[in-house]
């Protein structure tokens, strides 16, 4: 009994602790999206629920050709359930803004899902999906003002069983217009005693019952994978696991088999030095084995880092992974690798850094901050590159697949998002719900066909722009809360991977 | 004061036929007590059509036809309680008055009083439960404790207007009214209801994948044998058990033929299974046949103690259930059952293909020593179960208000 007791606090404490936790990036819940589906153009914002079973809300601003209607459905994003999608909802158009659609839609359910979008207009009818990792990330505690009123009911429905009981005893079985004698009324108190104390003894067990089932919820709160880190010579080692009674250790590592490719890698791997973030990488470790990951470290200046990995789960799940690493003075290093980025801004306790970045090699990154910025407000942020004479760059690459990386983190360290000029969603589930789509709505986009059957696990995807790369990006996001944030911006040009950095204070 | 006098057998002879067939005095059922079985009925169709639209449609609001007849039911006993309490309490029909019983200065029927904390018990649990679902999540298991507050009280307004019932059924067989066989009539037709409502507790235990594991034969040994032996008792009628468990099996197989009729589509996610139609209950177990074998032994043995018909019952009821409902379930999981009576064919929008129910294979089926075991314990539970009710519907039979 001890030990059920001792398993319930823990898994309450393990719940408490990782609350703050929330699955794709770290404490940003909520995706934020760009979608096209032929001449149709969208920025969709999907605020996921903290509770499964609960309501996700959608908004959708319509920036292409003319739509006369739009309808979300939620499906998972792989598998049996991603073929059967259940009646759509309507989303409203706002009377204010007939372009502005709002709408909510319940996602029963913790895992890989996306919201489908049916859309209608003068160009003819087509669907486009956006990928929604769900999962529970809070444990809702009663209300007090709940709690009386179901208190003051439940003294009431036992004073009612002591009541019916006693009456029960006492006088029903009398023929009609008798009055109970000394005795039976006695016999009738016993009854209603013994009633109270059967009563009381089920309430006991129903609370017990209770914390069972809450206990049981606790335990499926989402709580990301442990990242585990040793350097040995100039290479780092991880290890992705969660904690399995049955495996050697109590540890069970992640199969790297079981994640997709996301722009060629299986890891994204932002080091930042804290507390200053003063020096930043973007890296890309690869697997070796059947569970490590590794990369040989470039030249980093000694401190204490923190890892925030991206990795997909083959459902299209995307997950970041949180560690601390200390890198000691005098490590062995190598060259920076041609995919990976580096930078090394002002620290943060220098002030607020400008919106123009001077980069090494003389070209300036210009953010186009908006007058104010807002928590939970949804934004295209926008960058442009510009040569060392001022002009907008040329000769612009796609980096890793895309025109820009953006990374978001907040000066504490307690948020995290790395994100794309398509939108905060993992580029391989995008993949994933453009498949899903094009398979089950022939002809509705006009890239998913030929992205269908594509995301496959370990299967090298080549997502670049058909386009020439711009040198201005916007990356739609939202911030999560009010305070200090950093934010780091990856373009290529050339050869050279340029990361810009900026400061922002979010209200 | 005749009638509290306990005798010594399981099964007390049957004083009011004669009375009733013979000369027997003019009376008619009160209004209230008709209300009352249609309230019971109510909430008895709109908890089956609940069910089947969270199987078939998912997502509801507080207006689905299935919650209005849930709360018809609760409006319905409402009434009928309110006149009753205000009559019995204020009002100068002293015939009422003389037939109720006192509780905190209010006046009566017993069942009133019962139906009232059944009508209490609902409303505490549609806060309790709504927080339940915000919380933990919506409607994943039948049996959570809001849930079973909910049921206890859909439960208690069921037994509350049986008792109602029966007290106007004791009485007009003391008196020998012509209501009598009315009443006893409604009486049966509530406790079929009741087994109904008994099996929908255990629905989650008695699944057709999951007929070839003891569970199932001790959760019905629990919960089955004390209802069929209250309401034999109470009712004075010799096929109570059969014709209870008649009644639950005819509004199961109705539900079958009927709801499947009525396009339905999931709006919720995630889809497994592409519904177009309400879907039905699984198909009853086969509860008529140990329900029958229980009446005709209940029928020979009406000088025995209630200890031994409890433990010959207990060991009859399980052992013909197994018989009949075994094979019976090998039946159901067959190709041969796939068709719109026995209802094989249809499943919940969120049942994937690799569930046991999509598969039609058993659940982790028991056999040899594990299944000796667990039948023996679900004979146990019977035999206990049997007694509870034998005493219970003895005690029922002596209620006058």
């Amino acid at each position: 009994m001890k030990r059920f007791h001792l398993r319930n606090l823990f898994l309450l404490l393990a719940a408490l602790i990782t609350v703050a936790q929330a699955h794709a990036h770290v404490g940003n819940k909520d995706v934020f999206q760009t979608i096209t589906a032929g001449p149709y153009k969208f920025f969709v914002t999907i605020r996921t629920p903290t509770v499964i079973p609960g309501v996700a809300t959608i908004e959708v601003r319509s920036t292409g050709a003319p739509v006369t209607s739009l309808t979300i459905t939620p499906l998972m994003l792989t598998g049996e359930a991603s073929h059967h999608p259940p009646t759509p909802d309507a989303l409203k158009p706002s009377a204010a803004d007939p372009n502005f659609y709002t709408g909510s839609l319940w996602l029963m359910g913790s895992g890989s899902w996306q919201v489908r979008f049916g859309i209608n207009g003068a160009a003819g009818p087509a669907a486009a999906s956006v990928p929604v990792p769900a999962a529970p990330t809070v444990l809702l505690r009663m209300q007090r003002p709940l709690g009386i009123l179901l208190g003051i009911l439940g003294v009431i429905l036992i004073l009612g069983i002591v009541g019916i009981v006693t009456a029960a005893v006492g006088e029903s079985r009398l023929a009609p217009g008798l009055r109970p004698d000394a005795p039976r009324r006695k016999h009738a108190a016993l009854a209603g005693v013994l009633a109270l104390a059967i009563v009381v003894f089920a309430v006991y067990w129903g609370g017990r019952w209770w914390n069972v089932e809450a206990a049981g919820y606790a335990a499926d709160l989402y709580r990301s994978s442990d990242l585990r880190t040793s350097i040995s010579g100039d290479t780092l080692n991880l290890r992705i696991g969660d904690p399995d009674p049955k495996s050697p250790g109590g540890w069970k590592p992640l199969k790297t088999a079981n994640l997709l490719l996301d722009h060629n890698h299986v890891m994204h791997l932002y080091a930042i030095r804290e507390p200053e973030m003063d020096a930043v990488f973007h890296l890309h470790p690869a697997p070796v084995g059947e569970n490590d990951l590794r990369i040989a470290l470039p030249a980093m200046p000694p401190g204490t880092y923190k890892l925030f990995a991206d990795i997909v789960y083959h459902n299209g799940f995307p997950e970041t992974e949180v560690a601390t690493l200390i890198i000691p003075p005098g490590l062995p290093s190598v060259p920076l690798a041609p995919e990976d980025a580096a930078a090394a801004p002002a620290p943060l306790s220098h002030g607020e850094l400008d919106l123009s970045y001077k980069l090494p090699d003389g070209f300036t990154m210009v953010f186009d901050r908006p007058s104010t910025i807002t928590a939970n407000t949804a934004y295209a942020l926008r960058f442009r590159l510009l040569d060392s004479t001022g002009k907008p760059a040329s000769d612009m690459q796609p980096y890793l697949g895309m025109p820009g990386h953006a990374a978001f983190v907040k000066s504490d360290f307690s948020t995290f998002a790395h994100t794309h000029p398509d939108g905060s969603a993992a580029m391989p589930a995008v993949m994933l719900a453009d498949a899903s789509t094009a398979a089950s709505a022939p002809g509705a986009t006009s890239n998913a066909a030929a992205m269908s059957g594509m995301a496959m696990p370990g299967m090298a995807m080549s997502a670049a722009p058909s386009e020439p790369v711009s040198s201005t990006v916007e990356f739609p996001y939202g911030f999560p809360s009010a305070g200090r944030y950093r934010i780091f911006i990856q373009m290529k040009h050339g050869s050279t991977i340029e990361t810009g950095v900026f400061d922002v204070a979010v209200q | 004061m005749s009638s509290t006098a306990r005798p010594e057998t399981g099964f007390a002879p049957i004083p009011i036929s004669t009375a009733s067939r013979v000369g027997a005095r003019s009376a008619t059922v009160p209004w209230y007590i008709w209300v009352g079985a249609l309230a019971v009925t109510s909430a008895s169709i709109g908890g089956a059509w609940d069910v089947s639209w969270h199987r078939s449609i998912g997502r509801d609001s507080f207006w689905t036809p299935a919650h209005m007849l849930i709360y018809a039911c609760g409006v319905l006993a409402g009434v009928v309680g309110t006149w009753l309490v205000l009559n019995a309490t204020f009002g100068h029909d002293e015939k009422l008055r003389a037939a109720s019983v006192n509780i905190l200065g209010l006046r009566a029927p017993l069942g009133v009083f019962l139906a009232g904390w059944g009508g209490v018990a609902m409303l505490t649990s549609a806060p309790f439960d709504n927080w339940w679902h915000n919380a933990y999540g919506l409607d994943e298991k039948i049996v959570s404790p809001p849930h079973t507050l909910l049921i206890l009280g859909i439960r208690a307004i069921s037994v509350g207007m049986m008792f109602l019932i029966l007290a106007a059924m004791n009485r007009a067989a003391d008196a020998g009214t012509s209501d009598f066989k009315s009443l006893q009539r409604l009486f049966l037709y509530l406790g079929g209801l009741a087994i109904g409502g008994q099996m929908f507790f255990l629905q989650e235990f008695t699944f057709d994948t999951g007929l070839h594991r003891s569970i199932a034969y001790i959760s019905m040994g629990i919960g089955l044998p004390i209802l069929f032996a209250t309401i034999s008792e109470a009712s004075r009628f010799r096929w109570a058990a059969t014709t209870t468990a008649s009644i639950y099996m005819l509004f199961i197989i109705g539900e079958i033929l009927i709801l499947p009729l009525f396009p339905a589509q999931p709006k919720l996610g995630p889809v497994f299974f592409p519904v177009t139609h309400l879907v039905p209950a699984k198909f009853p177990v086969l509860l008529f046949v140990p329900a029958l074998a229980l009446d005709l032994f209940w029928q020979r043995a009406r000088l025995w103690k209630p200890w031994q018909i409890a433990i010959v019952s207990g060991i009859l009821f399980v052992a013909v259930l197994v018989a009949v409902e075994w094979p019976f379930a090998n039946f159901l999981l067959s190709k041969a059952s796939e068709n719109r009576f026995f209802g094989t064919i249809y499943f919940d929008y969120g049942t994937p293909a690799t569930d046991f129910d999509r598969l039609r294979r058993f659940f982790e089926p028991q056999y040899g020593i594990a299944l000796v075991k667990g039948l023996g314990i679900a004979s146990l539970c019977a035999m206990a179960s049997t007694w509870v009710g034998l005493r219970f519907g003895h005690w029922m039979r002596g209620v006058q208000r």
